[in-house]
């Protein structure tokens, strides 16, 4: 049987914070039941098609999928598991942020299925979540983190973020510290990104915020990547760092460029060849016919530049035997002269049978010498 | 066949946008020889480009009738390219005519190249039929443009027709002064044959068009026949002659204008100015006037896609069949590969060239800074002419250096003297002369080196001088100058295409103007890519690209993934574009925006 990821779109929030680019509403509580409806009903679209497949990871993402009612979440997990064959080390995570969980909740998720949580943490300093927007503060967080574990959570992932205005190694430190502390298996780390139609944007772009220099992002990433070591965090994809046996099945399924299952506004899938997305209009969701928008096929080109793109991301590499055989090709060959090039500067190696990227800081460049 | 008597060979010249083609357009449209509704504006110029740019390049002779007091006469008019470029085929053009329309434009009056194409028309012993166009215009003063034709150029204008071309006024008045002011042209048509070739175009089915006058004699197919100057012989398949498209005629004979195919592969073998006559009772003697035509203007151009080589080839090789006045040889740059080393006879000649290049071949290009001929004098008494930078010989070995220089003249509203004074100062050039002309406009005569005007001192003039200067120049001839190599370092290492020969006294400038458009045409690399300009061993401008050293680690889930393929596929295809030298990889762009450096 083959395997697949569902991926379930929560685009409702709290707030809006200032750097997210992600589609969300806010204030659109007396939507969520109908939107749960809607949600079972496009996953059983699905149903015949997939017969011959079984989940191996189902994702609740955001937006803030901990806004919903417990119910929402307990009914269509109930759809899923009557309809849809699971693996039996399906890993089903729910993102969570500390200002929209509680008890009830944590054990809720837990008897729907739940095994996984990712906290929407992104920094352990009262000041700079204010900054963000971000509706928590730390001690919200340190409680989530409790009642998650007296659920009986162990696997638990909190996001931070790298590069927030004023942001110092020793900040890093302390949060990463912090983390370890209280029992967090998983971390993610990402690089504040800018993203355009942010009000962020704005501020930086009329310099109402400055945010870190190239030369100190560089220092943070690398602070972050040793300090996460320090504790047992091994990194096994440029922004992912986990405990041994806690790495996430569902992103690594991304990666592997596995197929998956969007479902919910704004969703993507990769599925049967062909790349999607659904309406990012929350009206058109609800009410019109679902349809897939932007269908894009892949091509023997998109899909080898993609395998290699996703794969040179983790700490794995790219498994070139592998690749030769699937794309009927000879990568040392094809590349001789980049590879000979950045073998050079030391920002790969190639070790049994594996490329890998050395130097992540420059992972773009890199990537793209290989690609055709 | 016409009676002699009752022909006219006349052409147009005017200062750019003075109203030539449009003129052009309105004999045809009131001789009936086009309807209009197959008038397409200015359809005299046949190329996209010309039109566009409202600048005609090739000629294209139309035979129109006209009627008047029941004689039908047959005018011959043979449109001129209006810019300085084309002086050499203007000339000849000129050559084949009896008369000349010289347009003064009512606003304007007589501007530079007014003067520089009368003068050329003088020279042929043209009569000249003064026109004063746009009339039309709130800011006409067609008796003040009269008075400057006869002050300035000298010839009795105060009956010239007023016109407006645009408008269709009065156009009658210029055909009858056609008629009536030109003399109808001479010549046995029994007398052994001579006639000139004024122009030449490619047709893909009947080869090489020759575009003549004939002077004596009688041409028709079956002829044999002689090219005097590059000594071929050809057999007449076809004559004809343009209404404006080629009609096939029986023959034309002494004093009439059309064309003649023979087989001719290419057109280099029909050189403008050239001769013909019978190949079994040829005349002793060519005509006089003819010369060579040689590019003045060099630059190299290079596919973007260091692949497409062959395609560039391919396209150049098309462009030279109808246009022999481009000249090419293959050129290996260790900085930008294979491509080709090109002859214009000036920057619009290149500029039009290049842009044929990328719009009828969709080909992108790089092109090297365009740059002159200079003739080299060795230590060994040898003289080399080098056109390309890198292939200037060891300074050890130079005994001197020498580069053209031309005549030139601008014609200014006296307010904006001082300023181009100071520009043709900073541009090396010597005053000749300043007269002035009346209380509004003055002459100002200088020599200056070709190199100083092929970059953007057209539009420096045209800048300082709000567009009202006017500018008109001719090759003179070399002098010694004080001229250095300046090289480009990246990373160390020279860049061939990137060397420029300049005076001594504007190196420094120059090299730190380069180095600083690099800077901002570099893009990041893994490590640091110093840029130099050196004359000879020495360091005289210095910049740093500095290393990346972090590119955005964004996440990639589900629909990150094709969103970020196509930003780094996006990336790749910008840098198919790039040139690697050495190590250092360089846009296209960078090669570019060299050339656009502004002072």
């Amino acid at each position: 049987m083959k395997e697949l990821s569902f991926y379930i779109h929560i685009p409702f929030c709290v707030s809006k914070c200032i750097y997210c680019g992600f589609v969300s509403f806010i204030n659109k509580q007396n939507c969520f039941e109908f939107y749960t409806k809607r949600l079972q009903e496009e996953i059983l679209t699905y149903k015949q098609i997939l017969k011959d497949y079984k989940l191996k990871s189902i994702f609740f993402g955001g937006g803030t999928p901990s806004i919903l009612p417990s119910e929402c979440i307990c009914q269509i997990l109930s759809t899923i598991k009557q309809n849809f064959n699971l693996t039996k080390t399906c890993e089903i995570t729910l993102e969570a942020n500390p200002e929209s969980f509680d008890e009830q909740k944590a054990f809720a998720y837990k008897n729907a299925g739940i095994n996984r949580l990712s906290f929407g943490l992104q920094s352990c300093n009262n000041k700079v979540l204010k900054f963000l927007g971000r509706p928590h503060t730390k001690k919200d967080f340190e409680n989530a983190i409790l009642w998650a574990k007296n659920a009986g959570f162990k696997n638990i992932n909190a996001d931070i973020l790298i590069g927030t205005p004023n942001q110092t190694t020793q900040n890093l430190k302390n949060a990463i510290n912090f983390l370890a502390n209280q029992g967090v298996c998983h971390i993610s780390a990402y690089g504040l990104m800018v993203e355009e139609s942010t009000q962020l944007f704005k501020m930086v772009n009329s310099k109402q915020v400055v945010l870190p220099n190239e030369d100190q992002s560089v220092k943070l990433y690398e602070t972050a990547v040793q300090e996460l070591k320090k504790h047992g965090y091994n990194r096994y994809e440029i922004s992912n760092f986990a405990i041994k046996g806690f790495e996430c099945k569902h992103n690594q399924n991304y990666w592997a460029r596995g197929e998956f299952l969007g479902f919910g506004v704004a969703a993507y899938s990769f599925f049967g060849g062909e790349h999607y997305e659904n309406t990012k209009s929350l009206d058109d969701y609800l009410n019109l016919p679902f349809q897939k928008q932007n269908v894009e096929k892949e091509t023997p080109l998109t899909a080898q530049n993609e395998t290699i793109m996703l794969a040179l991301r983790t700490e794995n590499g790219l498994n070139l035997k592998d690749f030769n055989k699937k794309f009927n090709t000879d990568f040392e060959k094809q590349f001789e002269k980049e590879l000979k090039e950045l073998q050079q500067s030391g920002l790969i190696s190639i070790q049994n049978g594996y490329l890998k990227i050395t130097n992540f800081q420059v992972s773009n460049y890199i990537i793209e010498k290989f690609f055709v | 066949m016409a009676e002699q008597k009752n022909i006219r060979n006349f052409c147009i010249v005017a200062h750019i946008d003075h109203g030539k083609s449009t003129l052009a357009d309105r004999l045809i449209e009131a001789t009936g020889t086009l309807a209009t509704r197959d008038m397409q504006n200015q359809l005299l110029d046949s190329m996209d480009l010309e039109r566009e740019r409202g600048i005609t390049i090739k000629l294209a002779p139309t035979r129109m009738l006209y009627k008047k007091d029941g004689v039908e006469y047959v005018l011959n008019l043979i449109d001129t390219p209006g810019h300085v470029d084309f002086t050499y085929e203007v000339s000849r053009s000129l050559a084949a005519c009896e008369g000349a329309i010289l347009i003064v434009d009512a606003g304007q009056g007589v501007e530079a190249q007014t003067l520089a194409n009368a003068y050329l028309a003088l020279d042929n012993n043209l009569e000249i039929l003064p026109v004063i166009n746009k009339i039309d215009l709130p800011s006409a003063n067609p008796q003040k443009a009269k008075q400057e034709s006869e002050d300035v150029v000298g010839i009795p204008a105060m009956h010239a027709p007023e016109i407006s071309a645009k408008e269709g006024i009065n156009i009658t008045q210029v055909l009858d002064g056609i008629i009536k002011e030109f003399p109808a042209p001479k010549g046995d048509k029994n007398a052994p044959l001579k006639c000139l070739i004024f122009d030449s175009y490619y047709d893909n089915f009947k080869g090489a068009v020759c575009m003549i006058r004939v002077f004596d004699g009688t041409l028709k197919a079956g002829d044999k026949i002689l090219f005097m100057h590059t000594q071929k012989q050809f057999d007449v398949t076809e004559v004809g002659y343009f209404t404006p498209s080629p009609k096939p005629c029986d023959c034309l004979s002494a004093g009439e204008v059309g064309y003649v195919c023979a087989s001719i592969k290419k057109v280099a073998d029909t050189q403008v100015g050239d001769t013909i006559t019978s190949a079994t009772n040829p005349i002793p003697k060519p005509l006089a006037g003819y010369k060579k035509v040689q590019p003045v203007v060099f630059s190299g151009i290079f596919p973007a896609d260091g692949s497409k080589f062959n395609e560039l080839k391919d396209a150049l090789e098309k462009l030279k069949l109808n246009d022999s006045a481009l000249e090419y040889t293959a050129e290996n740059s260790t900085a930008l590969g294979f491509g080709f080393r090109c002859g214009f006879l000036g920057l619009l000649h290149m500029e039009v060239i290049q842009e044929r290049i990328e719009r009828e071949f969709n080909l992108e290009i790089i092109t090297t800074a365009p740059g002159v001929s200079y003739h080299v004098y060795k230590t060994d008494g040898s003289m080399l002419e080098v056109s390309n930078p890198s292939n200037l010989p060891e300074p050890s070995t130079i005994q001197r250096l020498e580069e053209p220089f031309v005549h030139m003249h601008i014609y200014t509203p006296p307010e904006y003297m001082g300023g181009i004074m100071d520009l043709c100062q900073q541009r090396r050039g010597i005053s000749i002369d300043v007269q002035y002309i009346d209380d509004r406009r003055v002459k100002l005569v200088y020599d200056m080196p070709l190199n100083e005007i092929i970059y953007d001192f057209f539009d420096n003039l045209k800048s300082r001088t709000k567009g009202y200067a006017s500018l008109d120049y001719e090759l003179s001839d070399y002098r010694p100058s004080d001229l250095v190599k300046l090289d480009i370092l990246l990373k160390g290492e020279p860049c061939d295409a990137l060397s420029l020969i300049v005076h001594r006294e504007h190196a420094q400038e120059r090299g730190r103007m380069i180095a600083e458009k690099l800077k901002e045409a570099i893009p990041r690399q893994q490590f640091e890519v110093p840029i130099q300009a050196a004359i000879g061993g020495k360091i005289i401008a210095r910049e740093t690209v500095k290393a990346v050293r972090k590119d955005v680690l964004a996440k990639c889930y589900g629909g990150d993934i094709t969103r970020k393929r196509k930003l780094l596929e996006k990336q790749k295809e910008g840098k198919k574009r790039m040139r690697t030298l050495g190590n250092v990889e360089v846009p296209a762009e960078a090669f570019i925006n060299i050339l656009k450096i502004d002072n």
